[in-house]
């Protein structure tokens, strides 16, 4: 009499579960239906279960891998009650790392990816991150953690995958730069917080601190800015922090041509918005008055054609400057003009002191300023349509005359 | 039964060419410039696109512009010769008759005279046209030269440079309106007339516009062309020095001193 192998393997199995009761399961027996696909399949029709392939493929567990943290910790020891067999069906249900590391799931029940109950059920599970079976030390090439794999972890449930395309990323996972920003180093690991909530790395007061990790002399210079003085001290909303101009994931090279081409359009996202301005008294003519000037033209014009072409006309932040842009109020007219002295001649090199009476500091030309402009566009103002205006007057009489048979042959030499 | 049409000569092969260099001048000027004027708009993004750039727009807008400098000049020069040594009547300059023959046509047109004026080689409608296109072009060319120029000229008088900016771009418009208006009407409205471009105007249209100039062709009573005696083409030799020395020495002074701005181009 032969025995079909379900037959057998389910006398194994009886065998085993009874070796079990009396000694502890070890890893060994485990791997008889864990250790490959086909034994996981195997057991699987022994058990009569019918399951479906990414499940199969999960509960395929080689044995623990040497240089594993866990290395000599047996698999019941995760996992205790998979001594019963059957296993029961909520065999995976808890958190078996709670047990050891009752600290990190301390902290990370003060995060976002809290149990809601307070418990370890964490909503960003420990292995979500970590990896259940094979967890490396985040130094270690192969670690789920580590600079060069957590942005695909954190990715596989977030969805700023532009953050792969942004200098940081691509400084990572191309360049192999594993000191470069990752999803943790801005966020956090275990602490992550909302941005929303006072305190988190992210809360808008708090990103020049979090980018001055790395960034420390600009995040200083930052702070000492017009921005940066609003929000550290008066924890103003309406200025602009780090990301605002860098973008949060897909941070941009600032010495990338294309932004510094699409650089005015950036500050004019909040400087051409004339609720906003109001607010601080601020003229949205800055921009307006920027394009209508040489520098503006161009720079508004390689956006539209030729955005990532090296830009070589002033844009605002070098006059403004860039980390230390500071309000001119308080400033007497003769410090501005020594000030911006210096600016043109950064890139017009002789340029006297008399240079920028060619530009009108951002003003319309009225009566009062810059008269010389304004009378010639008035007066183009008028004669434009008056020429225009008497030419088609005299153009509609003409053709109408000359509809009606008045002119040919009426008069003239023949 | 063929009509056949009696042509008359107006224009010499010289008029042609003029005319010629100033078209294809102007068309190239106003579609190199406009785009610049009205930046903002998408049109004047996908000109500058068709052209390759901001960088190669204006290169032919300087290039377009320093031909049509050139061609004032010459043709300054070309009146000075007419004037001085030939002592030929400036046909294209305006005198009191054209007021008249103005108000003739207007009352004509409103039916209120019986007969059209009789004018003579260039009537009202081109003389204003003419003085317009002079004037227009000197001043285009002067402000042009400072935008050119801008920085070099910033230093001398900065406000000049804008105000020159704002003229420059207030008088495009205009031009381009007259041409639109003015020029297309009485040439192509008007009368289909192309003699600008073959020579030939049709005696039917010139016996209406030009009765005056017509009798006298039949005359045969052509101005006299006075002998170049060597003493008036000395004198036009030395304002032809002048001038072109003038030309040159101002182009080198801004060269030399001028703070060089470039815009930096996409590249082929």
């Amino acid at each position: 009499m032969r025995y079909r192998s379900g037959q057998l393997i389910t006398l194994a199995v009886v065998a085993m579960v009874l070796v079990a009761a009396w000694a502890g399961a070890t890893d060994e027996q485990c791997q008889e239906c864990h250790g490959s696909a086909d034994q996981v399949a195997a057991a699987a029709e022994a058990f009569e279960l019918k399951l479906p392939p990414e499940k199969a493929a999960r509960l395929v567990v080689p044995a623990m891998a040497t240089g594993s943290v866990h290395e000599g910790m047996a698999c019941v020891d995760c996992h205790p009650r998979a001594e019963e067999i059957p296993h029961p069906s909520d065999l995976l249900a808890g958190n078996p790392c709670a047990t050891c590391h009752e600290d990190a799931v301390a902290a990370v029940n003060t995060s976002v990816h809290r149990d809601p109950r307070g418990g370890s059920d964490l909503v960003a599970p420990c292995w979500g991150c970590h990896g259940a079976h094979d967890v490396r030390r985040k130094t270690e090439a192969g670690s789920s953690v580590g600079a060069f794999r957590i942005a695909d972890r954190c990715l596989s449930c977030h969805v700023q995958k532009e953050y792969l395309s942004g200098v940081h990323g691509h400084a990572v996972q191309q360049a192999g730069l594993d000191v470069a920003a990752t999803c943790a180093s801005c966020h956090g690991s275990h602490d992550i917080l909302s941005s929303r909530d006072i305190g988190s790395r992210t809360k808008r007061r708090n990103v020049s601190f979090t980018c001055g990790k790395c960034h420390g002399r600009i995040a200083d210079t930052y702070r000492t800015s017009v921005h940066g003085a609003a929000i550290t001290k008066d924890d103003n909303p309406d200025v602009p922090t780090c990301v605002d101009c860098h973008e949060p994931h897909g941070t941009r090279d600032p010495n990338q041509a294309s932004f510094r081409v699409s650089s005015p359009t950036m500050c004019a996202r909040c400087h051409a918005d004339s609720a906003l301005m109001a607010k601080y008294g601020l003229s949205t003519k800055v921009f307006s008055t920027y394009v209508a000037d040489f520098h503006g033209t161009t720079a508004q014009l390689f956006q539209a054609v030729s955005p990532d072409a090296p830009l070589n006309q002033a844009v605002c932040y070098d006059c403004h400057g860039v980390h230390d842009i500071a309000s001119i109020r308080g400033v007497g007219q003769e410090q501005i003009n020594a000030r911006m002295l210096e600016r043109c001649q950064a890139c017009h090199l002789n340029a006297e002191a008399s240079f920028f009476t060619a530009w009108t500091g951002h003003y319309e030309p009225s009566r009062d300023k810059y008269p010389m402009i304004y009378w010639v566009n008035f007066f183009y103002k008028l004669v434009i349509p008056g020429t225009v205006g008497f030419f088609i007057l005299y153009i509609a009489l003409d053709w109408w005359a000359r509809r009606r048979g008045r002119g040919h042959g009426h008069g003239g030499a023949a | 039964m063929t009509h056949t049409v009696e042509l008359v000569r107006r224009f010499a092969r010289h008029h042609i060419v003029h005319h010629w260099i100033m078209l294809v001048c102007f068309a190239g000027l106003v579609l190199t410039g406009f785009p610049q004027k009205y930046s903002e708009q998408a049109w004047a993004k996908g000109i500058i696109l068709i052209f390759g750039g901001v960088g190669r727009t204006r290169f032919l807008h300087h290039l377009l512009g320093t031909v049509m400098a050139l061609q004032l000049v010459w043709h300054v020069l070309e009146v000075v010769w007419h004037a001085v040594v030939r002592r030929l009547p400036l046909t294209m300059l305006p005198d009191p008759d054209d007021v008249r023959h103005f108000w003739q046509q207007v009352m004509f047109n409103l039916g209120r005279a019986e007969g059209q004026p009789r004018m003579g080689r260039y009537t009202f409608a081109e003389k204003l046209e003419y003085l317009a296109l002079v004037w227009g072009t000197a001043l285009m060319v002067l402000t042009g030269v400072v935008l050119l120029y801008p920085t070099r000229w910033a230093a001398v008088a900065g406000e000049f440079v804008l105000a020159s900016k704002a003229a420059h771009s207030g008088e495009a418009l205009l031009a381009f309106l007259a041409i639109l208006t003015w020029h297309a009407y009485f040439v192509h409205m008007r009368h289909s007339n192309k003699s600008i471009f073959n020579g030939m105007l049709d005696a039917e249209t010139y016996a209406e516009e030009h009765a005056l100039e017509l009798e006298r062709m039949w005359r045969d009573d052509a101005p006299k062309r006075a002998r170049a005696t060597a003493g008036r083409v000395a004198i036009f030799t030395l304002l032809a020095v002048i001038a072109v020395v003038g030309v040159a020495a101002l182009w080198l002074w801004l060269r030399a001193s001028a703070i060089p701005i470039i815009t930096v181009d996409i590249g082929p």
